[in-house]
């Protein structure tokens, strides 16, 4: 049986919050009275965002942040990561009886012949890892990396893959992991969004459940950057309008909105649009430095591959996300080719020759600068999709989605580098070895994050819920 | 190259193929041999013939208003829950103003109905705002999220498509003049063929010319084939609740869909092509213009033959350029004779032509850019003869006004097969146009319509799904309009009544509803009607405890779900209360400012008045979202959006905090607010609560806003002090202090931003 946690926030302690933030619902003037000494601002300036006020973790932490390369549309484990010498041996044979065949994406691909992975493949860094000559740049940083090869999910589509992929279940509505993560822990920068997300060009299939709060506090919820010109709009307050006057509006606003709320205090909506103006307000002095790239070096603009049209894209969301990261933002994702963009059905080389040269600078410099900067020891880079490719072809020269093996890797933050987790079957069609849910997953990134997957619940309609439902165990061997 | 092209797809579809994968064949277990689908698919209650439930009896039969209230208080009372007691007065009226037309109420519509004692006050208003012609507007916009309407074509060009803006007004005058439901949906379907000479009921059928179009793609065949897959898909999930894609590929998993009822679907529209010259104008007003037309061709002809001969050899460069680099079966199709060319021939015939049309927008040559390839002597005969043209323009009649639409491209069709993972070449056994198999497992009766070059396919369609005995049409628009009101439909997946959709909360309410709707001839006002005169809408929006013990979610309806309104709605409310509201009807959509710095193809109109147009005439370009609406999560155009997601973000806060239109929303504001209340701050804090949030502020509230005008005139002062400029009110009277004014709008502006002002209670 679950405890009871401080972070089981209930609706008696949000009117707690609210009451500690300087709004005592019966006194909402006195309130305004006292803040006209700078009693309030002072309360918002320090936490008066209490959702998001930093808390203790369960255990220590060893990451304080995430950035989440997001590969969407499923990057082929067995083109990537994952070798396959027996797929060459088998190469435009149907799959062996021995395989059982899966239900898959497109109809009947599992009866089509077995596809060789056309990469040359190299062992690299000491701890000889195997990279195909798609990821060169990546393939440095083997021994930064733990790569789990066994990974499986449920979700035989990209909606309801990604789906599981950001939330655990393949069905909307749950809190995203960034949302408990939030959650567990609050922020670590009051002055800007503690979740964020960075898309390229095209909309993350399924939009917002992908970064929801669920059932959590809306306060919870990611923010999506924009994806053209500037990532965040309207961030100078209007010519003739001065700092002092701004916060003097902000101070009579959140009089307005505690007025509103005297009789709503349930709902948290309201409580997380208050909120998102005080943290509106201070992001106008925080974020216009936070996302300014200009003020990197050319060096650091070309080790993240700025210089290149091809690379330029997702090397700007990776060195946003490290300037994030650095300022505290707790979880970042970085969305690859958004709107499935790896969804290599038809033409396999084509595609992930494109999807691969667009972020293999890019990651690289990231986890070179991370490490440089010594911010690699605390933050927890991952990479994935939401599931793999099929060993099996389909339309001759494409592969179909493959939720059942894949590969994910993990690199900083108390990753112990330079190992292989678990295996998938001689195809990679299957996990094998040391199979690792998604469960499994949030619960050892929610680990290193100082976090207890079994302890960080929420009760909802009388459950006590927690990001990996009812699964999730974390996987020990990829620590230090 | 993907086979398919996602943009087509939509996600709440492949989440449900995907469970229907993970189960596997849980849902068709059971079922005999020969028999397609189970017990449990035929049995599902979406698929039964509507029968009108017996109205339920409860015990406080006093809080019945209409039939509504007996079915909601009925399960409640099962539960034992109360229900909610009413709201105030001002805060209904507030809710049924911007449900109905999307406007708060003017002070002196909140006067008069707190004046109005008679026991028939509330449905007065009712009655008025559903005359109203911003009740058009209103829920044109819902529709618009449904037919995944843009102004754009979408894809990496996106180049803007002209008069798509007329279905919007078409829509406008439908649901102004409550057009019969059954009606709409065969003119969305099939008003070309059942009404040819109805200007309205082509342009009707713009709702299936909305479909993200690729229009440069070379690969026409698979171009048409991915229309056909957008078509179908929201057909199917617009009019019958159905996830018709999910069988795109394979049978449905849960529903008693056939994949070959997918294409049997997509058939209806197999000889579908772009319509793009709909002549929205009488005949004798067409008549009376070819008339002009002719005369002004005939005075100005031996100079359009000059012209046209300098033209014409760069022109048929051009062109021929454009096509030769189709592939030879789409040549061939273009080039050979009419009377040889095969049905599929014409359809790509039609798709070339775009390009090859001097009046389509498409026009691959226009004329500016041959003139630009002619050599200096040319260029300048042809200016010469350009000004000379130009001295008969009097007499030109100038351009009909036009519409888009679709249309067959012939008598026959060409076939249809079912496709192999949807991708448009695999083809497998040919099918005809049919309903889903369950229903009626032979093909469609169809009859082509005389003296039209058209299959009448559509028509057999239409018919079919407006049909009073089809058991999904009524169900399916009677929760959405159940669903705009209460922020859920009975069934919680509006666009989804199939087996894998929401359980109705209250399913005997659904079709008492469904056959109220069609008894009354298929009003929407009238639904409307009932549902705000129920007891169930007027309930407070107020939590309570014991209630959320037992029904948390509030699908019980034991209190009125409060909710954010709409970006669009929210800009709507502020420029009507800052008095900049232009309200002006209909016309081509508008372009707003946008933020500094934005890269977008977006011209800002320059005419103030005219960006101040009511947020339904907001261009949509499909890749950038007037941003303010897509931070306030205006949905994606390139699928069919049932239910729109609700966000809350620090950038929404930011936008309505620091963009420079919404200060100015705030300016006009405070201007309206002086001119009314004069320079006493009490009066002036009386006039802002009454504009913005239709009520007087209580005790509490006016000490924090008296308060806050002091300290902050103090803030400003200082500000002046230096000689800084101060934002000022757009009007205001000559002998105001400015410090005081620049106070008053920031307290304006305040109000704007806050919760009271961006939400419906």
């Amino acid at each position: 049986m679950v405890e009871k946690e401080p972070h089981i926030l209930s609706l008696a302690s949000r009117r707690d919050f609210l009451r500690r933030a300087g709004s005592g619902f019966g006194s909402v003037a006195l309130t305004y009275l006292l803040n006209k000494d700078g009693y309030f601002a002072q309360a918002a300036a320090d936490g008066g965002n209490g959702l998001l006020a930093a808390k203790q973790p369960h255990h220590p932490a060893k990451a304080q942040s995430v950035i989440w390369l997001f590969m969407e549309g499923g990057p082929s484990h067995v083109d990537l990561f994952d070798p396959k010498p027996e797929l060459d041996r088998l190469a435009g044979q149907p799959m062996p009886e021995s395989f059982v065949r899966p239900f898959t994406a497109n109809k009947g691909t599992a009866n089509n012949t077995l596809m060789p992975s056309k990469r040359s493949w190299k062992q690299h860094g000491e701890s000889g890892i195997w990279v195909s000559d798609w990821y060169p740049q990546v393939a440095r940083h083997v021994d930064d990396m733990a790569v789990f090869r066994s990974c499986y999910a449920e979700g035989i589509n990209h909606v309801g893959a990604l789906c599981q992929m950001n939330t655990g279940s393949i069905l909307a509505g749950r809190p995203s992991l960034g949302a408990w993560a939030t959650y567990g822990l609050g922020s670590a920068n009051q002055n800007l969004p503690v979740f964020v997300i960075l898309r390229e060009v095209k909309q993350v299939v399924g939009g917002p459940k992908n970064w929801s709060s669920g059932f959590l506090p809306a306060a919870y919820q990611g923010t999506l950057f924009r994806k053209d010109g500037s990532p965040i709009f309207h961030l100078k307050t209007p010519e003739g309008i001065t700092d002092r006057q701004q916060r003097s509006k902000l101070d009579y606003l959140a009089a307005l909105n505690r007025f509103y709320a005297a009789d709503k205090a349930e709902d948290t909506e309201l409580e997380a649009r208050l909120n998102s103006y005080e943290l509106a307000y201070r992001m106008q002095s925080s974020a216009p430095e936070a996302i300014d790239l200009s003020r990197e070096s050319e060096a650091t603009r070309r080790l993240y591959g700025l210089d290149d049209e091809t690379t330029a894209t997702f090397g700007r969301n990776c060195l946003l996300a490290r300037r994030l990261v650095e300022r505290g933002v707790r979880f970042v994702q970085c969305y690859s080719g958004s709107g499935q963009g790896w969804d290599a059905h038809e033409d396999l080389e084509g595609n992930h020759s494109k999807m691969t040269r667009s972020t293999d600078k890019p990651i690289a410099g990231l986890l070179a600068d991370l490490k440089a900067r010594g911010l690699l020891e605390d933050t927890l880079v991952v990479w994935g999709g939401e599931f793999g490719r099929t060993p099996f072809n389909e339309r001759g020269e494409g592969r179909d989605h493959n939720p059942w093996g894949f590969t994910v890797w993990m690199a900083g933050a108390g990753i112990k580098g330079g190992q292989v987790i678990g295996s998938t079957d001689d195809i990679g069609l299957r996990a094998a070895e040391r199979p690792c849910h998604v469960h499994d997953i949030h619960a050892t990134m929610l680990h290193l994050l100082g976090l207890n997957h079994l302890k960080l619940t929420y009760l909802h309609n009388g459950r006590s819920e927690r990001a990996t439902i009812n699964g999730g165990e974390v996987i020990e061997e990829a620590f230090a | 190259m993907k086979p398919q092209k996602k943009v087509a797809i939509r996600p709440l579809a492949l989440w449900v193929c995907l469970l229907s994968l993970l189960v596997s064949s849980a849902a068709s277990s059971g079922k005999a041999p020969h028999e397609p689908f189970s017990p449990h698919q035929r049995k599902h209650w979406a698929f039964q013939k509507v029968q009108r439930p017996e109205v339920p009896a409860v015990r406080h039969s006093e809080w019945v208003r209409t039939p509504i209230d007996a079915f909601v208080l009925a399960k409640l009372e099962a539960k034992g829950v109360d229900p909610s007691p009413p709201a105030d007065r001002v805060t209904l009226l507030r809710r049924t103003y911007f449900d109905l037309i999307g406007l708060p109420p003017m002070t002196e519509d909140v006067d008069a109905f707190l004046a109005d004692q008679s026991s028939k006050a509330y449905e007065k208003v009712v009655d008025r705002l559903l005359v109203s012609l911003h009740y058009g507007e209103r829920w044109t916009r819902h529709w618009l999220d449904l037919a995944r309407y843009a102004d754009s074509e979408g894809f990496k060009s996106d180049q803007t498509r002209p008069n798509a803006w007329r279905y919007r007004e078409y829509l406008i005058r439908s649901f102004n003049s409550d057009k019969p439901y059954d009606r709409f949906v065969r003119e969305q379907i099939a008003g070309d063929e059942l009404w040819s000479n109805d200007p309205d009921a082509n342009l009707a059928t713009a709702f299936n010319r909305l479909y993200p179009d690729e229009h440069n793609a070379r690969n026409l065949v698979q171009r048409r084939q991915e229309i056909l897959h957008d078509i179908t898909s929201v057909v199917g999930g617009v009019f019958l609740g159905l996830t018709y894609e999910c069988a795109r590929c394979h049978d449905h998993k849960f529903d008693p869909l056939l994949q070959a009822d997918y294409y049997r679907l997509q058939a209806f529209f197999a000889n579908v092509r772009a319509r793009d010259d709909i002549v929205l104008a009488s005949r004798e007003a067409a008549d009376r213009h070819r008339r002009q037309l002719v005369a002004w061709e005939e005075k100005t002809a031996p100079i359009r033959q000059e012209m046209a001969a300098l033209e014409e050899p760069k022109r048929k460069e051009i062109l021929d350029d454009l096509i030769a680099r189709y592939p030879e079966a789409i040549k061939e199709a273009i080039l050979s004779p009419s009377e040889k060319r095969t049905p599929f021939q014409w359809l790509m015939y039609y798709k070339v032509q775009a390009f090859l049309d001097p009046g389509s927008y498409l026009y691959h040559a226009p004329t500016q850019a041959v003139v630009n390839q002619l050599k200096d002597e040319q260029k300048k005969r042809w200016k010469e003869l350009q000004s000379r043209l130009d001295k008969f323009s009097d007499l030109h009649p100038g351009e009909l006004p036009i519409g888009i639409g679709i249309g067959d491209a012939g008598r026959e069709a060409p076939r249809t097969f079912v496709l192999s993972g949807g991708v448009y070449d695999a083809t497998g056994k040919e099918v005809e146009p049919g309903f889903p198999t369950l229903f009626d497992p032979g093909p469609a009766r169809i009859v082509a319509p005389a003296g039209m070059e058209s299959t009448g396919r559509r028509t057999a369609l239409a018919n079919w799904i407006a049909d009073p005995d089809n058991p999904l049409t009524a169900r399916v628009m009677v929760n959405r309009i159940w669903h705009y009101h209460f922020g859920r439909g009975i069934v919680d997946t509006p666009s989804n009544l199939g087996l894998s959709g929401g359980l109705p909360s209250h399913p005997r309410l659904l079709d008492w509803l469904a056959t109220e709707f069609i008894r009354n001839n298929w009003s929407i006002k009238h639904l409307h009607r009932l549902i705000l005169n129920s007891n169930t809408y007027r309930q407070a929006s107020l939590h309570r405890e014991a209630a959320t013990q037992i029904d948390p979610e509030n699908k019980l309806l034991w209190r009125f779900p409060r909710q954010r309104l709409e970006g669009e709605i929210i800009r709507d409310a502020a420029l009507a209360v800052s008095g900049l509201l232009n309200p002006e009807m209909g016309g081509p959509s508008v372009f707003p400012p946008i933020p500094p710095g934005m890269k977008a193809s977006w011209e800002t109109t320059q005419d103030p008045a005219e960006r101040n147009r009511r947020s339904l005439y907001v261009f949509i370009r499909r890749n950038t979202r007037y941003p303010m609406f897509e931070t306030f999560d205006l949905p994606d155009t390139h699928e069919s959006c049932p239910r729109r997601d609700i966000t809350t973000s620090p950038l929404q806060a930011l936008t309505l905090l620091n963009s420079e239109v919404v200060l100015e929303w705030a300016r006009g504001f405070a201007g309206r607010v002086l001119f009314s209340a004069g320079f006493d701050p009490d009066a002036q804090i009386d006039m802002a609560y009454r504009l913005a949030y239709s009520r007087q502020p209580t005790g509490d509230e006016k000490d924090a806003a008296l308060d806050f005008l002091r300290r902050h005139r103090g803030v400003i002062a200082e500000h002046a002090a230096e000689g800084k400029k101060l934002v000022l009110p757009l009007m205001r009277p000559y002998n105001v202090d400015p410090v005081d004014a620049a106070a008053l709008v920031d307290l304006c502006h305040m109000i704007i931003n806050s919760n009271e002002f961006t939400y419906r209670n």
